[in-house]
């Protein structure tokens, strides 16, 4: 490969001289030679900006920079910007103004922001939407970043935790001490200076690195696989082929458990996994994966699900009876009489919508790696996963180890959305390779391996048929869905079963009938992503009740007014509907929108339209039948009594969970925020939680939390009860104090009590565990899908401009208005709204996955796969209305799925109101609006089209 | 899958007059020298695995080839001027303002720090941003060679979808941009998915000399809808002479519509990119009224 060249070049200050090869990226330099691994690998093309540093001042994408054109040149990582251990106040503003979530872009992102301010200290919101237009943050935390970049002064010379919260950002009014507070990310400090490590950043003695060489067939056989020529490359450790793996199957529902670790005889879509190899750097490795010969014998191929269920069409797993016709998953659900409800409408419709293909396209990669230890023998595993519990048992079910022997770490976590709630071929052949060759090996895949491996949103061929009284009562919904699962079940047993059983959950719906088809097809595989199966069904349903609406003369908010839930009701479905102020969201909503002024009279190419929303919190029964509670705590207090280290497993992977539980141990303990520790995500040192998926963290982990901090709480009160010499019940503990609550003077220090009570009988800790009600959901096939303790409600009204020359949509301003219970954090609640309501737009407005004839993904990267920037972001005012869930810590429920849910019909609602182009079919390209316009001014069709 | 950086190898001569040696020397032989300014297209083609196992000639720290410079004939911009630079430049932003339009929509700031206006033309996309822009200006592009320079019209470059008449003995070395006319309106819209960094469904540039109310000279130059960049000429003659009116401005873009040919790919469809092409030409003549 060439002689290494000697390159010189000054990094955050300091002179650099080091030997590279020619084809080093600056990229690699920073991360491998110098190990500054806040410089982040997210797309490698030029696309996502993770990668930025500043060479002469200047931002630069290192991974397209070689490190030789950099020679001589003065180059700003992450790690450069805080001096003596002090944060830049850049830095600070961004913690602060909760201006980051999963923190991976967040290095790129200040950088940029950093050059920036060096050529204007005080930029305006227009210059930060132009500079920053080449850093993509999936989290989509925009609107805090252009505050706190417009703040940065503010940060100057000021200590980081004295400034005061944000107290503005208090939407309801409660009496706690911590909770609803904005406090400070746990996180952000070290996700702005590159200190968060993420699995790819980390480093140990002897790494080495594993690739996976993948099908270029959409369906084949396997003939014969010849490894020779891989194995015979020098730097090759090991190779492994189907042969090598176990017959055990893996995936996400046991009844469906359809993957090989590689592949045993057949190959299912382009990108199948077939084979892997190990080797001392990436390059070897993927040299070596073109050394290996495989002989298919190529099989007709079907990439429509439709097409997938006709008679004769190539079966995709024939080797298992149950998916004869390729059907993955069949629901068929009748709750009432749907014919009767038909019958007593005045208005029946009956309408096909189509979703589309989309991908969670976290910035971070998946990325793991596999260390097995000389004693034991035990394995240790560090994963991007959303789930650590879930991949423990699957590493240990389908590589045969004992569940016992494995430990598993979740680093830092850049971003899931759902895409890293299972477990990976990268998980399962890091450890096979690592056993083999005893060294640790790191997987890790390219964002176009990202692409075909996907695990994205299933599209859906939904069509819906609504019954409607005059007065806009819903009398009756039929809805039949057919999915596009891809070649394997992955989550989409589930996926198929929410499709339907969270339609009746917003409005009552007396009579209601689904018909769920989750059909295979050679693409690669369908999963679970924001909102899980509801998005689609729930644009086809925001969008046909305004068509309706229309029909009938009625505005679409009393539409859905009136048919709106309401607390303590059983839905048709047998889902408990617990707290529910969906009524509050939508006439606050229609309030501070200004809907009465608006809708229908703005200007042509103006419009405005609404959408509703929800989700659980947190799924109601485990996604494998297991006895142990769904999330547990444990509360160690320091000796000292000055801190406490709170154990558990919930994934924090952005959305804020190491923030927003140790508040809630904070608050019932009665001390201040800042004494808790987390030691979070390590099997060895915290009890199971289930994982971050279905919205469940905050109410189940948040539940488990509030407990093991009573018990604490309560050992503590003896204490302090035999020295005050009064009844331990007549005692509180608040802001680090103990006392007697009807004489709030008469009290003694937390601390104090603690430390003492460690002194009397040793180590003081709690435990908390939470399992949801056992009686959840009704007695039917699948009646377990979508039942929760709490569900959530919010509506959302946007504004859209329509260019009516080139059909070009631009979401100008927006309300959210949601119920989510207690808000526990309003800076990391606002953050979440505000990034589903960007991410909504983008899969309404931008995304979509193509596939080409031969099953080969169009767009398999950052650049032509395009997600919403920052330029594409709106004025959003997020509300939380005043809501209480008796089953939530505190009154807490989710936030982080429901929030995405509405924006999709609400936009194609605002754009039917802006020009008259109905689309019916995801996403909303100008192609689509611009050919409805067209058909509209040849007057073919009258003003209004559906298109 | 995927073809990594593994293949890259670089080579890096001291000055021009050797790198270009280099470059010639190369060109007779097995393994010719691929011409390397700041990467940022060919990065994209190398992790896509589009690219053949190739030996790369870095420029990128030849200063003989960057300056914006004031001449008779014009404004001789030379290759390594990265879109950064155009876009702020103080002549460019005076003299052709379609230019410093274009260069603020080359991908992103990080992009535009090192994309190169010569790495555009090289990359030959039908879709590079600048390019339409320098075709409705009449742009002269200058090719070296370690033997021997020549001159050739931006509007006989390409031969193909990104195929030119550059030999691969040659480099650019500079793209000479002649004074505008007295009375020339310079318009450019990029039209793409999104806001920030995405590539074009279509983008146009267009010059227009109007002198005594009734068009002189007309360039209309579009990217993204045909396999090079391409002017009109039918919708260019179909302005000159012509007062500028709405109904000049409808039947040239009615005669665009007739001569252009685009395609259905993954950013658009053929007859999007028609209706938004002739849309944006009565845009462009719209603009020239002001």
């Amino acid at each position: 490969m060439g002689e290494e060249i000697l390159v010189s070049l000054k990094v955050n200050g300091q002179e650099r001289a080091l030997a590279v090869k020619p084809n080093t990226t600056l990229q690699d330099l920073v991360r491998w030679h110098l190990d500054l691994t806040g410089t982040k690998k997210g797309c490698e093309m030029g696309e996502c900006g993770a990668c930025t540093v500043l060479m002469d001042g200047r931002p630069v994408n290192s991974c397209m920079v070689l490190a030789v054109a950099a020679s001589g040149s003065e180059v700003t990582t992450i790690e450069g910007l805080s001096v003596n251990g002090d944060l830049h106040p850049l830095q600070k503003a961004f913690v602060k103004h909760g201006a980051l979530q999963c923190g991976f872009c967040t290095p790129g992102m200040i950088l940029s922001a950093k050059a920036l301010i060096d050529s204007k200290a005080d930029p305006t919101e227009e210059d930060i939407r132009q500079v920053l237009g080449g850093n993509l943050c999936r989290c989509a935390a925009y609107p805090r970043i252009v505050k706190a970049i417009l703040s940065w002064k503010e940060f100057e010379g000021v200590p980081l935790d004295t400034r005061p919260h944000t107290p503005e950002e208090r939407d309801q009014e409660r009496d706690h001490a911590v909770v609803g507070h904005g406090v400070t990310r746990y996180d952000g400090p070290d996700k702005v200076s590159g200190r968060a490590r993420y699995t790819s950043d980390i480093r140990l003695p002897g790494m080495i690195f594993g690739k996976i060489l993948c099908s270029p067939h959409a369906h084949a056989l396997i003939r014969s696989i010849d490894t020779t020529g891989a194995k015979k490359l020098p730097g090759v450790l090991a190779v492994i082929t189907g042969a090598d793996v176990p017959e055990t199957r893996y995936g996400v529902s046991p009844a469906r458990y359809d993957e090989h670790v590689l592949a045993k005889e057949r190959v299912r879509y382009v990108g199948d996994e077939v084979a892997a190899v190990a080797a001392v750097d990436v390059e070897t490795a993927e040299r070596a994966l073109r050394l290996i010969q495989v002989e298919y014998e190529v099989l007709p191929a079907v990439f429509d699900a439709e097409e997938a269920l006709k008679p004769g069409a190539p079966l995709i797993h024939p080797e298992d009876p149950r998916y004869a016709g390729n059907v993955n998953t069949r629901v068929e659900w009748n709750f009432g009489d749907v014919d009767k409800g038909f019958a007593e409408a005045d208005l029946v419709r009956e309408e096909r919508f189509v979703g589309s293909r989309t991908y969670q396209a976290p910035i971070e990669p998946h990325a793991s790696l596999a260390r097995w230890e000389h004693h034991g023998p035990k394995l240790t595993l560090w994963s991007a996963t959303q789930t650590p519990h879930y991949l423990q048992q699957m590493v240990a079910r389908t590589l045969d180890i004992p569940v016992g022997s494995i430990r598993v770490i979740k680093p830092a976590v850049g971003g899931g959305f759902g895409v890293k709630a299972e477990t990976t071929p990268l998980d399962l052949c890091a450890v096979i390779l690592a056993r083999m060759t005893g060294r640790p090996v790191m997987m890790k895949y390219s964002r176009r391996e990202m692409f075909y491996h996907f695990r994205g949103r299933h599209k859906q061929i939904m069509d819906l048929k609504i019954g409607l009284k005059r007065d806009g009562s819903i009398t009756a919904v039929q809805s039949r869905i057919v999915l596009d699962g891809g070649a394997y079940t992955s989550y989409g047993v589930i996926t198929a079963y929410y499709a339907g059983s969270m339609i009746p959950t917003l409005y009552k719906i007396p009579h209601y009938k689904y018909d769920g088809l989750r059909m295979y097809t050679n693409l690669p595989a369908c999963g679970a992503f924001r909102g899980h199966g509801v998005p689609q069904p729930r644009f086809a349903f925001e969008s046909l009740l305004d068509m309706m609406a229309e029909d009938l003369g009625l505005d679409p908010f009393d539409v859905r007014i009136r048919n709106a839930m309401t607390p303590g009701t059983r839905t048709c479905n047998a889902l408990d509907i617990s707290s529910c102020e969906f009524g509050a969201t939508l006439e606050r909503a229609r309030e501070a929108s200004g809907w009465a002024q608006k809708k229908g009279r703005l200007p042509r190419g103006k419009g405005i339209g609404v959408g509703c929303g929800g989700f659980v919190s947190g799924a109601g029964y485990p996604i494998y039948r297991s006895d142990f509670p769904h999330s547990n705590a444990m509360l160690r207090v320091h000796e000292s009594g000055q801190a406490v280290t709170l154990h558990i497993a919930a994934a924090d992977i952005g959305q804020g969970s190491d923030t927003v539980l140790p508040q809630i141990a904070a608050e019932e303990l009665g001390i201040p925020y800042d004494r808790v520790w987390m030691a979070a995500c390590d099997s060895t040192l915290s009890p199971v939680d289930l994982g971050s998926y279905s919205s469940r963290v905050t109410l189940m982990g948040g539940n488990a939390v509030k407990m093991a901090a009573t018990d604490v709480k309560n050992k503590l009160l003896r204490v302090a009860g035999r020295r005050l010499g009064c009844d331990p019940a007549a005692l509180t503990c608040r802001d680090g104090r103990i006392f007697v609550k009807e004489h709030p003077s008469v009290g003694i220090d937390w601390a104090e009590v603690a430390a003492a009570a460690f002194s009397e009988g040793g180590p003081v800790v709690g435990t908390g565990s939470y399992r949801p009600p056992t009686t959840l959901g009704g007695d039917f096939k699948g009646g377990t899908v979508g039942t929760s303790p709490a569900y959530s409600f919010s509506t959302f009204v946007c504004e859209v401009s329509v260019d009516l020359e080139t059909g070009f949509v631009t979401v100008d301003r927006c309300v959210d208005f949601s119920d989510a219970g207690t808000v526990v954090n309003p800076v990391t609640f606002h953050g979440q709204v505000e990034g589903g309501v960007i991410m909504g737009i983008g899969e309404t407005l931008l995304e979509d996955v193509v596939h080409r004839a031969d099953g080969t993904i169009a767009n398999p990267n950052l650049h032509d796969y395009l997600i919403p920037s920052i330029r594409e972001t709106p004025e959003i005012i997020s509300v939380a209305v005043e809501s209480f869930e008796p089953r939530g810590p505190f009154g807490a429920k989710e936030i982080g799925e429901g929030c995405l849910v509405p924006i999709l019909g609400a936009i194609a609602n605002a754009v039917y109101d802006a020009c008259g182009v109905r689309v019916k079919e995801l996403p909303i390209t100008p192609e689509k609006i611009l050919k409805g316009l067209q058909l509209q001014a040849a007057g073919r069709v009258a003003a209004r089209v559906e298109g | 899958m995927r073809a990594a950086l593994s293949r890259l190898r670089v080579v890096r001569e001291p000055n021009l007059a050797m790198t270009a040696r280099a470059l010639e020397e190369s060109a007779e032989g097995p393994r010719p020298l691929v011409p390397m300014a700041g990467g940022t297209d060919l990065f994209v083609y190398l992790n896509a695995g589009a690219l053949p196992e190739q030996d790369y000639l870095d420029l990128w720290h030849l200063d003989e080839l960057r300056g914006v410079i004031d001449t008779p004939g014009g404004v001789r911009i030379h290759a390594l001027e990265t879109f950064a630079n155009l876009r702020r430049d103080p002549l460019v932003k005076r003299r052709y303002p379609a230019l410093a339009e274009a260069s603020s929509w080359v991908g992103a700031r990080q992009i535009q720090n090192r994309a190169t206006i010569a790495g555009n033309i090289a990359n030959g996309s039908p879709a590079g941003d600048s390019l339409p822009v320098l075709l409705a200006l009449d742009a002269r592009i200058r090719l070296v060679r370690f033997s021997a320079p020549r001159d050739v019209g931006f509007d006989t470059f390409y031969t193909g979808y990104r195929t030119s008449v550059r030999h691969p003995s040659e480099l650019i070395h500079s793209i000479l941009l002649p004074w505008p006319l007295p009375g020339t309106r310079q318009y450019f819209r990029k039209v793409g998915t999104r806001l920030a960094q995405a590539i074009s469904k279509v983008v146009i540039a267009t010059t227009i000399t109007v002198q005594k109310g009734r068009v002189t000279r007309a360039r209309i130059a579009l990217g993204s809808v045909a396999a090079t960049v391409v002017r009109v000429p039918s919708a260019e003659d179909a302005l000159l002479g012509e007062k500028l009116t709405p109904a000049a401005a409808s039947e040239a873009a009615r005669r665009l519509r007739e001569s252009i040919h685009p395609i259905d790919d993954i950013r658009s469809t053929a007859a999007h990119r028609l209706r938004v092409a002739g849309r944006l030409v009565e845009l462009a003549v719209a603009d020239a009224l002001r």
